[in-house]
């Protein structure tokens, strides 16, 4: 049986997925998962997740974001000044998720 | 962990679901997401029918966009609240809709015109994400983890309700007039956003103790006016004469509390003012209308049989 890994760096981080383990039920995947990834990389917790429960869509199968121009949805279409800091920075969050993207 | 193990360790984004927490702090962290969560929802349905009052399609877009990113807030939110395992999803919508839900003071007041629109767009939202940045660095891990994603999602309505407020700032001496009526209307209500000064608020210290705040209602209002005071002024909004304000050398600010109406506040915060019941009324009855489709989504009922779908407004 095949299981998931996901790594969390620190306290308050989000788990990761950082590869998987072979093993019989969920005790041996959590101990299989210390030692092949918890080991060497900073680790304060992991989780183990049968794969065969993990559900996929990808972007073959559905288009992420919509089919039409949904541009008026992004911080970049507007031209104003951030009236405060989180503001920016929200907006500088969103532009480097459009550039990733590759829709500017 | 006892209280005094919590208060020994709380910072940002310790705690978890994992965590083994005592039922005082699980009690004040349901109580302060699910009102955040109500209010997200409320305020959603403030904003909902002016969709179709948009002066323009580009506007009609993305402001429907926007109402619908803070329906998903809710959403987020009420897990975020849920995982504390003090009250599930169903109760919180459950008690939103039968008036013991509370929610944010600026929610409980009727909108009458497009150009009140900036009023929640732009002021309220600005100073709702003035406070939401500093819940980034809130205790409870899955709260925080709902500030990245809402957060992420603000600037854009940040703008957008600037930009609204910049289209009719610069318009028809109409606009100007309209624009200006609902700042004089809307000013004190925004100022009292942020609740009573320190030494009045109730929840406060514990709250900041066990680390699901990191700042004081004083600071968040001082922070808040250092930002969109300039704002209302570059776009020609005369500050109302109360309540007063006082700038201080240092840059903070001091508000005369007795200029604002606070007997009308503790009746919203009780939620017994007139239009805010009227509100939640509006959107119990959405809720009713639109229960087939969660049976349907359920599987557990016969949706269709001897039913007649109502739509939700």
């Amino acid at each position: 049986m095949i299981w998931e890994v996901f790594r969390q760096k620190k306290t308050g981080e989000y788990h990761t997925h950082c590869g998987n383990v072979h093993a019989p039920d969920r005790e041996m995947a959590k101990l299989f998962a210390q030692i092949q990834h918890g080991r060497r990389k900073p680790t304060n917790s992991l989780w183990v997740v049968p794969q065969e429960e993990v559900g996929e869509v990808d972007a073959e199968e559905t288009s992420f974001g919509g089919t039409t121009d949904k541009s008026y949805r992004w911080s970049t279409a507007y031209n104003i000044e951030p009236p405060a800091k989180e503001v920016e920075e929200s907006a500088n969050e969103q532009a480097e998720a459009e550039r990733q993207r590759g829709d500017s | 962990m006892n209280i005094d193990e919590v208060k020994e360790r709380a910072g940002p984004r310790e705690f978890n679901p994992g965590d083994d927490l005592p039922e005082e702090y699980r009690k004040a962290a349901t109580r302060m997401i699910q009102f955040h969560a109500n209010s997200e929802i409320m305020g959603a349905y403030l904003e909902r029918p002016f969709i179709r009052q948009s002066p323009s399609i580009d506007r009609k877009l993305a402001f429907s966009a926007k109402v619908q990113d803070e329906i998903g807030h809710g959403q987020f939110l009420y897990r975020a609240a849920e995982s504390l395992g003090i009250k599930t999803r169903e109760e919180m919508l459950d008690e939103l809709a039968n008036g013991k839900g509370k929610f944010l003071n600026c929610f409980h007041y009727p909108m009458e015109n497009w150009a009140e629109i900036p009023m929640i767009a732009f002021f309220v939202d600005g100073a709702a994400m003035r406070r939401q940045a500093t819940l980034k660095r809130t205790s409870w891990e899955p709260y925080a983890h709902a500030m990245d994603k809402i957060c992420f999602e603000e600037g854009f309505h940040v703008k957008h309700g600037e930009s609204i407020m910049r289209e009719l700032a610069t318009g028809s001496k109409k606009e100007q007039e309209m624009l200006q009526d609902a700042f004089d209307e809307w000013w004190p209500r925004i100022i009292q956003f942020f609740g009573p000064s320190d030494d009045k608020s109730t929840h406060h210290d514990f709250a900041a103790e066990v680390g699901l705040k990191t700042m004081t209602n004083d600071e968040l209002r001082n922070a808040f006016l250092n930002q969109y005071l300039p704002k209302a002024r570059k776009y020609n909004l005369e500050i109302p004469d109360e309540p007063r304000i006082r700038e201080n050398d240092d840059g903070t600010f001091e508000i005369e509390e007795d200029d604002l109406d606070w007997d009308e506040f503790f009746t919203i915060a009780k939620n017994d003012y007139e239009p805010g019941v009227g509100q939640i009324e509006g959107r119990a009855n959405a809720q009713e209308a639109v229960e087939w489709v969660r049976d349907a989504i359920e599987g557990d009922d016969q949706p269709t049989a001897g039913h007649t779908p109502t739509a939700a407004d």
